[in-house]
């Protein structure tokens, strides 16, 4: 009696499932290593997590925290990720929420009488446009000067870090006589509002959230994300299928672009308020972890920007209470992103031989044997 | 039969693919010092078989000795140690390294500064001894095809193996090539060591081997001594029927009309150098013109000036009075074969579905209100699955599973079934068995017949005079010469594959 093979497939969760594989693995293996090390730092790593853990979590306050920290990461996760996708590396994503608030500051100082609602879409788009123009130097030099991108999207962050500086001390913009130095405030109809009570929860997470599964969608299921995956794989088979790489290259880096300025601009309109000089330090680099440990997919983008957050927020409890180097939570970041190449590069050994027992293998798959005469 | 003198034996192994029985009970048997061919269709078992023996796949059953003793090989590294290599179908060269760096690539050193001057000295003597000459500080990349095969082959004998696998390896060879090849082949043997020898070129099996088995669907049909074997008989083993390559009756077709003209273009290639030189050349709808060559005199250029791939540096080239400025992916226009299916033809990561449309993916039936329709996808493919013989189990596997003469299988079917006006086919048999290669001149044919133009670049000279209404040969970026397909014979034509004819015109 033969036996075949019967497949049913539940593609979104199958999807969800098969692309968080890697990044589940990673983080579970840079918590772990990260306990020896707490371990050896003298303090017990399940009372410092467990107290990481509270500090994430014991109130709806401390989570919405978390969930607010996620927002900038969510985005540039992204951001970052469709270039990985493309074949590029997009690292300037810090650059890039420098140049969206600045945009997104233009407009939201001056009272324009607009709904609220009007006047935050205004914000959002002014914000992706800079950006978005901004992300288009570093795509051109990258497609038609053959300019590594690394370097030209990291110089380019500089340059705008500088930008900012300038514009919240010594430009029209600015405050004068502040403390440190900041624009002017924000009109109220630009701000996003506060969901809960209580806390500084705005809807930038959701946003973020948002944006990760329409990307998934718009990777897997258009002609566009069908473009860049096929740079992404072989670029000589995208040039030979007519495929305008340059064009696209210069694209999916100006989306990445538009996408860290509209984290850049949600963090302004929703938590500062104002412009700030380095109102964002670093967190456009973690976006480059947070899609390293996404392995590139935006579903993966979710998972590694709310557990990278948690450590973030929990971490600050961990070494209030434990006495861990405070520097932990970038330390387990660290490794988890070297974790998830690592299992990446072991799981391709692997991968070969499950490609022979399971070709459907990207889609969660349910198998019946079903006997058939 | 001693049976000491068996070096290699593979027995009763079985392997399976989800929807495939890749291998079926295969015995084989390799004696000291002999060169055993494995013959049979595209998707047959072959690769598959030799991967096994290479740790690359762990048969579902079966046992492997080497030298008599039984052996379970879990890795490539383990096969080495065993005294095995092998040389892949496809590349598996790292093409931005230089050769000596490919060849001592993943041995073992306990130094921990890479000391190159021995391994030199090691690869030198190789290239003597076999006379498969290569420089060893030439990075891989700027080799032609020929070298990096010696490169590869090289790779396996610097590892001191006792069993040598060839898995194609003159598909991508030049006649002369495939000679010198054989006479290193010979020079392998003679020290006792031995070569299984995969090829669809009956030719060559016959001339370099002592034995041949044959496998049809995974299953041995039979092992014959070379001694006793025919072409014919062998291609009746392999296919189930007598299969021959020869050219057919074809009527005239009544529409002429130049469809491909290119005037005076001047291109280089990817090293800088001038690849072809004012050439000029005419291609008129219902006709097919063959365009004969050693490969490497600007074959390559050429194909991809025609569709747009490569800019020429001067000269025009137009398709029906079109210029052509920008790449051509449109198969309904031109069809496009290129000669190399893995690095150009292929995403070798997508789906069978996705490769057949990865230029019309955003045609009709395969997109609907901006999404990609994988069902639509699905259904296409299974239809060209079918038309086009291709053996995959559905549309759904990347398109790497596939054996390498159903990935070329894939790429044919994408270019030719849209019926363009004018099909540039570069080496589209290459890696066909013998009944895919019929099927694919009756395919060019009956575009032909249809009123299609067709470029056919090939350096099987015997294709070339099969198929061709018209001959051109090319010979370092030059047009040689022109013969009538009817009449034109394979020594002339030899002559101006290696340049002659002007001198001789002289
Ligand atoms: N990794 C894999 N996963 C699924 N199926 C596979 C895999 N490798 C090979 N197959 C299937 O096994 C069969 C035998 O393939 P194999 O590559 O051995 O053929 P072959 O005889 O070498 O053919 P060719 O002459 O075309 O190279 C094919 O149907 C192929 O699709
Ligand atoms: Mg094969």
């Amino acid at each position: 009696m033969r036996t075949k093979q019967k497949i049913i497939k539940v593609p979104f969760i199958g999807d969800l499932i098969y692309s968080s594989g890697h990044t589940i693995l990673g983080i579970l293996l840079g918590i772990f290593t990260g306990g020896l090390l707490i371990a050896i730092s003298g303090v017990n790593p399940f009372l410092a997590y467990a107290s990481m853990f509270r500090g994430a979590f014991n109130s709806l306050q401390s989570f919405s925290n978390v969930l607010v920290r996620s927002s900038p990461l969510l985005l540039g996760g992204i951001g970052v990720a469709i270039g990985i996708k493309s074949g590029v590396w997009n690292t300037g994503i810090e650059g890039y929420m420098y140049i969206g608030a600045i945009g997104a500051t233009i407009v939201a100082i001056p009272e324009l009488g607009l709904p609220p609602i009007i006047h935050i879409l205004l914000c959002f788009i002014v914000a992706m446009l800079f950006a978005g123009l901004w992300g288009a130097i570093p795509g051109y030099l990258r497609a038609y000067k053959g300019v590594n991108e690394v370097t030209a999207t990291i110089m380019l962050s500089y340059v705008a870090i500088y930008f900012t500086n300038w514009i919240v001390s010594g430009s029209p913009l600015a405050q004068e006589g502040a403390y440190f130095p900041m624009s002017l405030p924000f009109a109220e109809s630009s701000l996003l509002s506060i969901l809960m009570k209580g806390t500084s929860l705005h809807p930038g997470p959701f946003i973020g959230l948002l944006m990760c599964i329409i990307f998934h969608i718009i990777l897997k299921y258009t002609p566009f994300g069908f473009r860049t995956r096929m740079l992404g794989y072989n670029p000589f088979a995208a040039q030979y299928a007519g495929i305008n790489s340059k064009k696209q290259i210069v694209m999916t880096m100006v989306i990445g672009a538009m996408l860290g300025g509209l984290g850049g601009a949600i963090e302004v309109l929703g938590l500062k308020h104002r412009l700030y000089m380095e109102f964002v330090t670093g967190v456009g680099y973690e976006s480059v972890a947070v899609a390293l440990v996404a392995g590139g997919e935006p579903i993966g983008v979710m998972l590694s920007a709310l557990f990278f957050s948690i450590l973030k927020v929990g971490g600050a409890t961990m070494s209030i209470e434990t006495g861990v180097s405070s520097s932990m939570a970038s330390i387990i970041i660290a490794l988890c992103v070297l974790f998830v190449i690592g299992v990446g590069v072991a799981d391709s050994k692997r991968l070969k031989k499950r490609d022979e027992k399971d070709p459907g293998k990207k889609t969660l798959s349910f198998k019946m044997e079903e006997a058939v005469k | 039969m001693n049976e000491n003198s068996i070096l290699l034996k593979m027995q009763d192994i079985s392997k399976s693919f989800p929807g495939v029985l890749a291998n079926d009970h295969v015995t084989i048997e390799c004696e000291k010092g002999h060169v055993l061919g494995l013959l049979g269709e595209n998707g047959a078992g072959k690769t598959t078989l030799m991967n096994i023996l290479y740790g690359l796949y762990q048969p579902d059953q079966g046992k492997i000795f080497v030298d008599g003793k039984q052996v379970v090989i879990n890795s490539p590294s383990e096969a080495i140690n065993h005294g095995i290599g092998m040389v892949h179908q496809h590349f598996k060269l790292v093409d931005t390294l230089s050769v000596i760096e490919n060849v001592i690539l993943g041995i073992p050193t306990n130094k921990a500064v890479l000391d190159f001057g021995p391994a030199k000295k090691k690869l030198e003597k190789l290239c003597k001894e076999y006379e498969l000459f290569v420089d060893p500080e030439e990075i891989v990349w700027r080799l032609p095809v020929g070298k990096q095969q010696w490169v590869e082959i090289l790779k396996a004998l610097y590892r001191d193996c006792k069993v040598l696998v060839l898995d194609e390896p003159t598909a991508v060879l030049t006649p002369s090539e495939s000679d010198q090849l054989c006479r290193a082949i010979r020079k392998i043997t003679e020290q006792g060591r031995s070569v299984v020898f995969i090829s669809h070129k009956l030719r060559e099996v016959i001339e370099i081997t002592d034995k041949v088995t044959v496998i049809r669907d995974g299953k041995v049909i039979g092992t014959v001594n070379t001694k006793e074997a025919t072409q014919s008989i062998l291609a009746e083993m392999m296919v189930g029927r007598p299969v021959t390559i020869e050219r057919k009756a074809r009527p005239t077709v009544k529409e002429h009309s130049a469809v491909l003209v290119m005037k005076n273009v001047n291109a280089f290639d990817d090293r800088g150098v001038q690849a072809l030189k004012d050439f000029n050349l005419t291609v008129h709808a219902g006709e097919i013109v063959g365009v004969a060559g050693v490969d490497g005199n600007g074959q390559r250029e050429l194909s991809e000036c025609i569709t747009g791939l490569r800019k020429p540096s001067s000269g025009s080239i137009t398709i029906q009075d079109k210029q052509v400025t920008n790449v051509i992916a449109d198969p309904s226009f031109v069809g496009f074969i290129p000669e190399d299916r893995q690095k150009t033809g292929l995403v070798l990561d997508f789906t069978v579905a996705e490769n057949l449309l990865i230029k019309d993916y955003k045609e009709k039936p395969y997109v609907k209100n901006g999404f990609l329709q994988y069902s639509e996808m699905k259904k296409h493919a299974e239809h060209m699955i079918k038309k086009y013989n291709i053996k995959s189990p559905s549309g759904d596997i990347k398109v790497k599973t596939l054996s390498g003469g159903n990935q070329q299988k894939v790429v044919i079917a994408r270019e030719l079934d849209a019926q363009p006006v004018l099909d540039v086919a570069s080496h589209p048999t290459r890696g066909l068995d013998l009944g895919a290669v019929s099927n694919v001149h009756d395919i060019l044919l009956n575009e032909r017949n249809r009123g299609a133009a067709v470029l056919f670049i090939s350096a099987e000279l015997q294709e070339v005079m099969a198929l061709s209404d018209r001959i051109v040969v090319l010979y370092s970026g030059q047009i040689m010469g022109e013969l009538n397909g009817e009449t034109a014979d394979q020594f002339t034509i030899g002559q101006m594959m290696l340049g002659q004819t002007t001198e001789a015109k002289k």
